[in-house]
């Protein structure tokens, strides 16, 4: 199992009122899983998975990640654990404007104390791997939607994380587009990566092979 | 709408209170000095320009060149030269001479030592210095008559009407009687002829001797002319050799003697030629005061700029929203033009606060008496000042904000905040090059004065006062006899010498002769007594002292110093007459540093008899005036009992007189005033450019930060720790340093290179100077920006990154 989280809740205060983001969600990932997380807007997707992402905190409840509870771990240490395990990919890609492909690809590397030598070797292998290497030299603004996608995951994947997390990785791109870049998390997930993904679209939950319903914060009980 | 722009620029000052603080209190701080700085320029500019004659009066000055060693120039000229060339050149209307000397003034038991001027009755005729009471046309009534400034008047009679009452005066042992016959305002501050007691020339010899008064060659006075209406000064002055070969007849040599005008209204800032009777100063203080004020001013509006840039986010959505409902352009550009003179407005108003609070403090540090008067001319200063500001400092920003795109902004979500550029990187790289020269400067100023104060001067300064007798002639030299030989009984008086010029006079009597070679030499001398070298502990090196009491040592025995030994090629010294003179070297003393230390050590000789060496000499000159002082060695525990203990003395043996003193240290220390007030200006300026630098490093790190925001979450959440992000931001501003101190380094070396010139012994400028300098510049630029880029690595990523 990679991931644990029981009764966890998060709430902000509103005018002397709890405003629950996420009630009272249990959650079990086993390695190799593949989830989508569905749900109108609003109704805690992204919260749920900044909290599994440890990129936001929560108020109540139980986090193990990898045997670790991240409940009682320091700041440094949890950057440390997801700055390790988790890729995240974004729907607005968030690419470097200033960096270029190649670049935007070897900066999570930078932060993780590889050799000038193993990076490139690195950066190679998923140009490669992503067929991406003739667009290695131009910039974000240079590429079409889907394109920067490619990169956005390439980059999620670079340091061999063993989790993704995906938030909405094809809300701004077109179907064919989507389509391509579900397929490629498919074909991951098949090598072994594990993937939780939020999104909108029936049709995309449905590459996932477990979906996770949320409405205002809860988890409804009826999908599995 | 003026309305609700009014109340959002308002609300924006009130939100952002910390930007508001900035802004007004930098834009305060350049109105501020640059107000205060437009009062001295203008004050020094307008000297002399309040009489109504200004453009027909000048001063005569003259040039004598009788070889290449034998240059002078003086503005300082012979008793008899107005009346001489008044006569014979009809081109010259009217002409006054104006003489300075020293006497006690008396009325009642009232007693000061005050400097006197004497002038011709024309005075009041060329000039247009202010009757209060008296006759307009002819104030001084006769030889025997003295008018008194406003001060003055009030000094000697409080609130009794002097007009008519008498004064005493008592100089080179004469006692005159002088009955006030008029009373002037004070001379403005902005004057080359300055008067607190007026007497009349009309009897010249009760002031010059008769040598002087025909002599050429001996300078007493200074000589005011003026010209018919019209007169070209060039044919004027073509004139004149005629007139002095007919007047020097025998004396005449071709070529040698030569005289010139100088106008009236150059003489304060005209460093080409000596000063007259009043300081001069010299127009470069005013250039580099006038540059210092701009400066400070377009830096702080620099920063108003860099601010508003930077902020210019946080006003984006509402440029968006008044876009879409349908401002133009050219309103918007308005709109923030108007905040820009709103805020500059009250910088400016803050700003004359500061001007008036200051005022006092500034005038300690330029020695000037300057008042900040409401009049047209400073409403039209400030006006100019809040127009400038407005458009230097409104004019960008108000563009840039204006330019954000509605869709982007509300519908995209996407600010794109401009960034400044090389624009705004040029500028922080000005304003530190600003600041490290500053900095550079006030180190090796500081540095420099600290050597000068604290060298070793070759005689003890410490535990010395000098207390002038205020007197002159034999009657002076008894009195200083007396007073010595009462202080040495006492035992807190270690020593005690009486000198025509004590150390506290940092120039003595130039004197100037041909010597056998028919070369022209000169060297410097003072007059002392027997105990002088002991009082002063200045080391003999070979020979013998003064012996005290031994008639032919004080007839015509010399002691000189290595520097004569040397300059006069003397091989042995000991027992050399010197046959000019008729005077014997009785002993060689060990240089020391007489005059200040941008003078090298000159030939010195001192004698106890000053007579073989003034009868013999072709040129004696001095700064000061000459009268016994009597230097006193004390034990420096207890000072003020010491003090009081020579007071008494003096006041057992000439009770009628006041008690005057210095301390010689003290007296040492204020002969580099000047590189003081330097020190304290480029000291306040460098503070204030660094203050204004840094704000200026602030806005743009804020920007940066800003537009960076995303990049940084994306970094954060990629892996990268606190400290990443924090170098990462902070090494490029870093960068932006360190070109300023390549930028700044030569050019401060440059400047202080020459500025120690100035000075015979002065510092080295070492290399841990620039050092200390850039690091000082670098540690404050961090800290600077270390609070933005540790704020944007500690913010969530998550916030900044989110989508939706």
């Amino acid at each position: 199992m990679i991931l644990q989280l029981k009764n966890i809740f998060k709430w902000v205060q509103q005018g002397g009122q709890r405003v629950f983001l996420l009630k009272d969600i249990n959650l079990e990932v086993a390695e190799g899983e593949f989830i989508s997380i569905m749900g109108p807007s609003g109704s805690g997707k992204s919260t749920l998975l900044n909290v599994i992402g440890m990129l936001d905190d929560f108020n109540e409840g139980e986090y193990n990640f990898l045997n670790e509870s991240v409940h009682t771990l320091k700041e440094k240490h949890r950057a440390n654990l997801y700055k390790q395990y988790i890729g995240f990919v974004f729907q607005a890609y968030h690419l470097i404007d200033e960096l270029t492909v190649y670049e935007n690809l070897e900066m999570p590397l930078l932060y993780k104390k590889h050799s000038g030598s193993e990076r490139k070797a690195m950066v190679a292998d998923m140009l490669d791997r992503f067929n991406i290497v003739g667009k290695k030299d131009l910039f974000p603004a240079q590429l079409s939607g889907g394109q920067q996608q490619l990169v956005g995951v390439a980059r999620a994947l670079i340091a061999k994380p063993k989790l993704i997390l995906a938030d909405e990785p094809t809300g701004n791109l077109n179907s064919k587009q989507g389509q391509e870049i579900m397929a490629l998390f498919k074909e991951l997930n098949k090598e072994g990566v594990t993937i939780i993904q939020v999104t909108h679209s029936e049709k995309n939950a449905e590459y996932g092979k477990r979906i996770i319903h949320l409405l205002d914060g809860r988890q409804l009980k009826h999908a599995g | 709408m003026l309305k609700n722009y009014f109340k959002i620029a308002w609300r924006n000052l009130l939100k952002n209170k910390g930007y508001t603080v900035i802004n007004i209190s930098g834009l305060a701080v350049g109105v501020c000095c640059f107000l205060l700085i437009t009062l001295y320029v203008k004050s020094e500019f307008s000297y002399d320009r309040f009489h109504s004659k200004r453009d027909r009066i000048y001063r005569v000055w003259q040039h004598e060149n009788y070889g290449p060693k034998e240059d002078f120039v003086n503005t300082i000229t012979p008793v008899s030269m107005v009346k001489v060339l008044k006569n014979s050149v009809p081109e010259i209307s009217e002409g006054t001479r104006v003489y300075r000397f020293n006497s006690l003034v008396k009325r009642n038991n009232n007693e000061f030592n005050e400097a006197v001027r004497a002038v011709d009755p024309s005075f009041f005729q060329i000039f247009d210095f202010e009757l209060l009471e008296g006759n307009p046309s002819a104030p001084l009534v006769g030889a025997n008559s003295i008018v008194l400034s406003a001060s003055a008047a009030k000094k000697y009679f409080g609130l009794e009407n002097p007009i008519g009452q008498t004064l005493e005066l008592k100089f080179d042992e004469k006692l005159k009687f002088l009955e006030v016959t008029g009373i002037m305002a004070d001379p403005p501050q902005e004057s080359s002829i300055q008067f607190d007691l007026l007497v009349s020339l009309e009897n010249e010899a009760d002031f010059f001797g008769e040598r002087a008064r025909r002599s050429w060659f001996n300078v007493v006075v200074e000589s005011y002319l003026m010209l018919m209406p019209d007169q070209s000064v060039g044919q004027l002055e073509a004139k004149f050799p005629e007139v002095i070969k007919q007047y020097l007849g025998d004396n005449f040599e071709e070529d040698t003697f030569f005289l010139h005008l100088q106008p009236l209204t150059e003489i304060h800032l005209d460093t080409s030629l000596p000063a007259g009777l009043e300081p001069i100063s010299n127009p470069m203080y005013s250039y580099v005061l006038a540059s210092i004020g701009f400066l400070i001013l377009l830096l702080a509006c620099i920063n108003f700029i860099t601010l508003a840039v930077g902020r210019s986010f946080s006003r984006a959505v509402e440029v968006g929203v008044r876009k879409a409902l349908g401002a133009f352009r050219k309103q918007l550009i308005y709109q923030f033009w108007g905040e820009a003179l709103f805020i500059t407005f009250l910088s400016v108003v803050f700003g004359i606060f500061l001007a008036y609070l200051f005022l006092g403090t500034f005038n300690d540090l330029t020695g000037k008496l300057l008042r900040l008067d409401f009049d047209a001319g400073f409403w039209a200063v400030t006006f100019g000042l809040i127009i400038f500001i407005a458009l230097i400092a409104g004019v960008y920003p108000s563009v840039i904000l204006s330019k954000f795109n509605p869709i982007e902004v509300l519908v995209r979500n996407k600010i794109k905040g401009s960034s400044m550029g090389l624009l705004g990187k040029g500028l922080v790289v000005a304003q530190f090059v600003a600041s490290l020269v500053m900095i550079v400067s006030t180190l090796i100023i500081g540095m420099q004065i600290d050597f000068l104060v604290g060298k070793d001067l070759g005689y003890q300064k410490d535990a010395i006062v000098v207390v002038p007798t205020n007197m002159s002639g034999d009657e002076a030299d008894t009195f200083a006899a007396l007073y010595v030989a009462e202080l040495q009984k006492q035992p807190q008086v270690i020593d005690a010498c009486a000198s025509i010029f004590s150390f506290v006079e940092n120039a003595w009597f130039g004197v100037g002769f041909t010597d056998s070679k028919d070369v022209y030499r000169e060297f410097v001398f003072n007059s002392v007594d027997a105990r002088f070298l002991k009082t002063h502990n200045i080391q003999l090196v070979a020979g013998r002292d003064f012996q005290q009491g031994n008639i032919s040592d004080a007839e015509n025995g010399v002691l000189v110093n290595q520097t004569f030994v040397k300059r006069f090629a003397l091989e042995n010294p000991i027992g050399t007459k010197i046959d000019k003179f008729g005077v014997t070297i009785l002993g060689v003393v060990k240089d020391f540093n007489f005059q200040s230390l941008n003078h090298r050590i000159e030939p010195l000789l001192l004698g106890i008899n000053p007579a073989p060496i003034f009868s013999n000499a072709e040129n004696v000159e001095s700064q000061y005036i000459s009268q016994p002082r009597v230097s006193v060695r004390l034990e420096a525990t207890r000072m003020t009992s010491n003090i009081a203990k020579l007071k008494d003395t003096w006041e057992k043996l000439n009770p009628s007189q006041v008690f005057e003193y210095t301390f010689l240290d003290e007296s040492l220390a204020s002969q580099y005033k000047n590189e003081q007030r330097s020190r304290t200006i480029v000291k306040i300026a460098s503070l204030l450019s660094v203050f204004i630098a840094c704000m200026g490093l602030f806005g743009l790190a804020t920007l940066t930060v800003a537009r960076r925001k995303a990049e940084i979450g994306i970094r954060k959440v990629m892996g990268a720790s606190i400290w990443d992000i924090v170098t990462m931001v902070s090494n490029d501003f870093l960068k932006l340093v360190l070109v300023a101190t390549l930028v700044a380094f030569p050019i401060a070396w440059w400047a202080m290179h020459q500025w120690l010139q100035d000075f015979a012994y002065h510092i080295g400028i070492s290399w841990w100077i620039f050092a200390l300098a850039g690091i000082m510049a670098l540690c404050i630029a961090l800290i600077t920006v270390s609070y933005q880029a540790i704020k944007a690595a500690i913010a969530n990523p998550v916030k900044s990154l989110r989508t939706e």
